[in-house]
């Protein structure tokens, strides 16, 4: 036999909890970002930060363990990858060697005196990452430096690559500051679903939009690149602060995002879809740089679509 | 369970912990692409030795503080939680299971319960963009390693809301056993 009052608390248990989850889920969406809802997860954040900071530094040493670990697996194979990495690379010294003196004339020639690269005067603050979105669906990280050291919303953030026997940058664009407290600040990386950065290929100059493909952090897509233009593999893709009359890019021109790994060629769609490996390592991210100023208006594109 | 100050402070410590935990450490551990995910287990342990009323309170607390600490979307982590506490203790009242190695495919089945229904909660309210098809493999890894975890995470658990159990299912199945011979003077092996 059941007791019918056990059961009718049960239910009304359950009904209660999901009835309190639907509506503060939907208070959470109808509110604006000043709202309670909102207030209290910046409260809390800001409560949990020094909980978080001491856990991390406290436990850094199992994480290490683990990634000893694996790293001692993939050590065998890195080492067969890297004697023909330094193969490759003498053969591309020779190469570089004689380039370099072809590009010092060229430089000449046409007044290139301008650094490539990153963008200058935008003081970065080195922060270190004290948490993390547990699940694909939310990729953002906490970091230990907030709004006390200069630190505001929408800042981008750069991070390094893990592997620095690639090519190219060694780092790039990895998010930006989406919420800030005194001392920590949240960061949304690329890799998040609702991300989307303006972004070009160079040197070709191709524009589109950076989005990311959602659980897999070593993929990102170029959308929007017009069909015509001819994009090819191992090009680097930056951010392309573009300015138009009333809206200006969150990200100065230049910041290093990845490279074009493949290009979906579809005859039927206007827009060509690019594959982007990024140089940041969204995986293993100890350490970002929060760009905490923009470059002066000259490091700007005029207009740059879409 | 017995809902006293003290039962509450242990499963709030016991949330907090696994919380911090997971933050700090397992979410920053990729093993094949996935991580384990000590919130949810938490949550089917306490479901398990307490029933579904305890079960689906742990879960929308847990999920409360998960989006609170997280940023994400505030109710859709309580919402799934509070689900797999329901459904983990009703497995218990239901079934009223005894095995000692039951807590591996409960924490199993918790936590695809809780990744699947998570994806299907994050795609409907806020994810506009193109899914990777690595999101199943990371989710499979996620439930394989939860059930790696599940004995030692249950053991603790159970220690830890012992004083506050009702019943405790293995202290019941340990009384079903029929006593084991003794003696005549109460010491085995001297059986006559």
């Amino acid at each position: 036999m059941y007791d019918k009052k056990a059961v009718r608390r049960r239910r009304a248990a359950l009904a209660g909890f999901v009835a309190l989850s639907l509506v503060i889920l939907t208070a959470y969406f109808g509110e604006s970002a000043g709202g309670f809802f909102h207030a209290l997860q910046r409260g809390a954040q800001e409560a949990f930060a020094p909980i978080e900071t001491g856990a991390s530094k406290a436990l850094k040493p199992v994480r290490d363990f683990f990634d000893w670990a694996g790293d001692s697996i993939d050590a065998k194979d890195q080492n067969e990858q890297l004697k023909e990495e330094v193969e490759r690379l003498r053969s591309e010294l020779a190469q570089a060697q004689t380039r370099r003196r072809d590009v010092r004339q060229l430089r000449g020639l046409v007044g290139l005196q301008r650094q490539e690269g990153f963008p200058e005067g935008t003081e970065p603050v080195a922060a270190r990452v004290i948490a993390r979105s547990p699940n694909v669906w939310y990729s953002s990280l906490k970091i230990d430096k907030g709004s006390g050291d200069g630190i505001r919303l929408n800042q981008p953030v750069i991070a390094a690559t893990s592997d620095p026997s690639r090519r190219g940058p060694v780092g790039g664009l990895a998010g930006k500051v989406t919420r800030v407290t005194g001392g920590t600040a949240e960061v949304t990386l690329l890799t998040d679903g609702s991300s989307g950065v303006a972004a070009q290929i160079m040197p070709a100059g191709a524009a589109g939009v950076v989005k990311p493909e959602v659980g897999n952090p070593r993929d990102l897509l170029l959308d929007f690149v017009e069909g015509g233009k001819r994009v090819t593999e191992g090009t680097i893709v930056v951010t392309s602060g573009f300015k138009a009359s009333r809206v200006e890019s969150l990200f100065p021109r230049g910041i290093p995002i990845g490279e074009v790994t493949r290009v979906d060629l579809d005859e039927v769609e206007l827009y060509q879809r690019v594959h982007i490996r990024p140089f940041a390592d969204f995986r293993r991210i100890d350490m970002v740089q929060v760009l905490t100023r923009k470059p002066p208006a000259a490091e700007t594109a005029d207009v740059v679509t879409p | 369970m017995i809902l006293s100050p003290g039962a509450l402070l242990r499963v709030g410590l016991l949330l907090l912990v696994a919380l911090v935990l997971q933050l700090s450490v397992l979410s920053q551990i990729h093993i094949v692409g996935g991580q384990a995910d000590l919130v949810v287990l938490v949550v089917a342990a306490v479901a398990y030795y307490a029933g579904s009323v305890s079960g689906c309170a742990t879960g929308f607390a847990a999920g409360f503080l998960l989006d609170l600490a997280t940023g994400a979307t505030m109710g859709a982590s309580s919402l799934v939680l509070t689900a797999v506490g329901y459904g983990v203790g009703r497995l218990r009242e239901v079934r009223d299971p005894s095995h000692g190695l039951l807590p591996i495919p409960v924490a199993a089945a918790a936590t695809a319960g809780w990744v699947v229904a998570f994806a299907a909660v994050s795609f409907m309210l806020d994810i506009g963009a193109r899914v990777s098809p690595l999101v199943i493999r990371d989710m499979v890894v996620t439930v394989l390693l939860n059930a790696l975890l599940a004995l030692p995470v249950f053991a603790g658990c159970r220690r830890l809301l012992r004083p506050s159990l009702v019943r405790d299912p293995l202290e019941a199945r340990r009384r079903l056993r029929p006593p084991r011979e003794a003696g005549p003077i109460g010491l085995r092996g001297m059986e006559v």
